[in-house]
């Protein structure tokens, strides 16, 4: 069996007296579709950021394709293949749209003229094409997203983690959303990601990993997740617990 | 008309070169010595602004500190003359490269502060360096230097009898700035800075080494904005602390590129344009005692700018872009 292309060993990250990781070991195998879910608070972002490169954890260690990446800067881990979107939209407002995906794709090249010609690629990718030429903050909320997604393709990463993408979006959109995501994997990228609503992810993922209280509560195919009693009473309380 | 990404860049630069050739006639034509000078000023600010412009238009680290990098490169060329006979020209290039170490050796620890605290650490430094000066003997302390007339001549970049050579070094040195901005500006270091203004957490996503990208801007920017200062020496031929690392110099840096645009490739030159024979013009009429309208006029100028098109004048020439009602 290969390795896994990220795990995550013994993670924890304590923020004063605020544990919002304890202990969390993870994987995530090539070319899956891994959810990571868990009601507010549970710890989700922390571990992303972890995983990003943000901030370093308290203690434990991060695997990232056979190599540890621990101690390495978020920028350092984009170049090694890890891209990211953010919960917030970071857009880089006073930038076209196109310039914000060519930052993306001057990782892989210092040729313009190849990052320009990658950033149109990935932006007719993200259905974004004729939007390139627009000022970043002229977008839509839905279009951002997009370009938050399209911005990390251009890494070319081997990991895509995917920060809550389709909260907050139209029926619509985030059904859009979902088949680009779907379209992501097939290009061979592994994602992960973030979400809270579960009948979006469900259907998506390949793998569920619920976080609560910053462990890993349960983790196995989504049908399973679902009905587990434990991830009921962390979403809904005990008293729905038995009755499922 | 051509409106793709390279046909602009193009355009840009044709544009630039005709502009130049416009304003190397010129002086041909003006032979007044007081006009000849605001246009040298004009040009010497313009350049300087555009290299002001590459640290804190584009990476958006604002600096009011400049100062000290154009007074390091004043005090280098006549320094090294004066004491040593180095030529000038080496003096350019030394206090260059002195002060782009400097810019960095500051900026190892300043690039850590964000915002405000960055413009006020830019702030203190240079009046730090004011006072230094002041008080270091071996370089004049507050009496400054005299650069010894030597003759004119091209090698020791002396003019006594003419305003032109300084004239035309000053538009070859805007010529020089504009170039390595519009060259930067489609480069990795370009998008990179732009990504660092915008958003530094999200640039770090992506890729950009925030840090080193700051570092690349500073050195860049303090190079150019010495060898201004150095140019600056030859053409006055007398310097104290005052008359090359006044506060007033951070200011008339930042100003033009605030004028006509920050950030953008043609805002700094557009600013000094109307910004120096404004001073100049305001400063003459109103006479010595009339110290500090000029001042006023900026205050003004900046106010109405601020209010009426805070991108800058540089927009009143870009037709295309709609204003998106909101």
């Amino acid at each position: 069996m290969t390795t896994p292309l990220l795990e995550t060993r013994g993670v924890w990250q304590r923020f004063g007296g605020l544990i919002a990781n304890s202990d969390v070991s993870i994987s995530v195998g090539r070319g899956e579709i891994v959810g990571l879910i868990g009601p507010n608070g549970a710890g989700k972002s922390t571990l992303f950021n972890l995983i990003a490169g943000v901030l370093p954890p308290t203690q434990g260690s991060i695997i990232f394709d056979g190599e540890d990446v621990t101690a390495l800067p978020a920028a350092e881990r984009c170049q090694r293949g890890i891209g990211r979107t953010f919960q917030v939209v970071k857009s880089f407002e006073t930038m076209t749209v196109i310039d914000n995906v060519i930052v993306g794709a001057l990782v892989r090249t210092t040729v313009m003229r190849d990052a320009r010609r990658k950033a149109h690629e990935v932006l007719e990718f993200c259905g974004l094409g004729r939007r390139a030429n627009v000022l970043a903050s002229d977008l839509v909320p839905s279009e951002k997203r997009r370009l938050e997604v399209a911005r990390a393709l251009a890494t070319e990463p081997k990991l895509l983690l995917l920060d809550e993408v389709l909260t907050g979006l139209t029926p619509v959109e985030a059904k859009t959303g979902v088949e680009l995501v779907r379209k992501v994997r097939d290009t061979g990228v592994t994602v992960l990601m973030v979400e809270h609503v579960m009948e979006i992810v469900m259907p998506l993922v390949d793998r569920a990993i619920v976080l609560d209280l910053g462990k890993v509560l349960v983790e196995g195919k989504p049908a399973d997740v679902v009905r587990d009693p434990k991830v009921i009473t962390a979403y809904l309380g005990d008293r729905h617990a038995v009755g499922a | 008309m051509d409106t793709s990404f390279a046909g602009r860049r193009r355009r840009d630069l044709v544009v630039a070169f005709c502009l130049a050739a416009i304003a190397a006639v010129v002086p041909l034509f003006v032979k007044d010595v007081y006009v000849q000078n605001i246009m040298v000023l004009t040009l010497m600010y313009g350049a300087l602004s555009q290299s002001w412009n590459i640290l804190s238009g584009y990476c958006g680290q604002i600096s009011l500190g400049h100062a000290l990098y154009f007074g390091i490169g004043a005090y280098t060329t006549a320094l090294l003359f004066t004491k040593f006979g180095v030529l000038p020209w080496f003096g350019m290039l030394g206090g260059g490269i002195i002060s782009a170490i400097i810019a960095m050796a500051l900026g190892y620890p300043c690039f850590r502060l964000r915002g405000h605290y960055f413009v006020i650490a830019t702030i203190v430094i240079a009046e730090i360096g004011l006072l230094l000066f002041h008080n270091w003997d071996w370089a004049g302390a507050a009496l400054g230097i005299d650069i010894p007339v030597r003759g004119d001549s091209w090698l020791k970049f002396q003019f006594t009898r003419s305003k032109l050579p300084y004239f035309y070094f000053a538009l070859a040195l805007a010529c020089v700035a504009w170039f390595v901005t519009w060259w930067l500006e489609d480069s990795k270091w370009g998008y990179w800075w732009r990504a660092v203004k915008d958003n530094p957490d999200a640039a770090e996503s992506l890729g950009v080494v925030v840090f080193n990208s700051k570092m690349g801007a500073a050195a860049v920017s303090a190079f150019l904005v010495a060898v201004g200062g150095s140019f600056y020496a030859q053409f006055v031929s007398y310097i104290d602390p005052e008359s090359v690392m006044g506060f007033q110099f951070s200011l008339l840096m930042a100003l033009p590129a605030v004028l006509g645009g920050i950030g953008t490739l043609w805002g700094p030159l557009l600013g000094a344009i109307i910004l120096i024979p404004l001073t100049e013009l305001t400063r003459s009429f109103i006479g010595g005692s009339g110290r500090g309208v000029d001042l006023i006029v900026y205050g003004g100028l900046i106010i109405a700018i601020s209010l009426a098109r805070p991108q800058g004048l540089v927009g009143l020439f870009s037709p295309k872009r709609k204003e998106v009602a909101r």
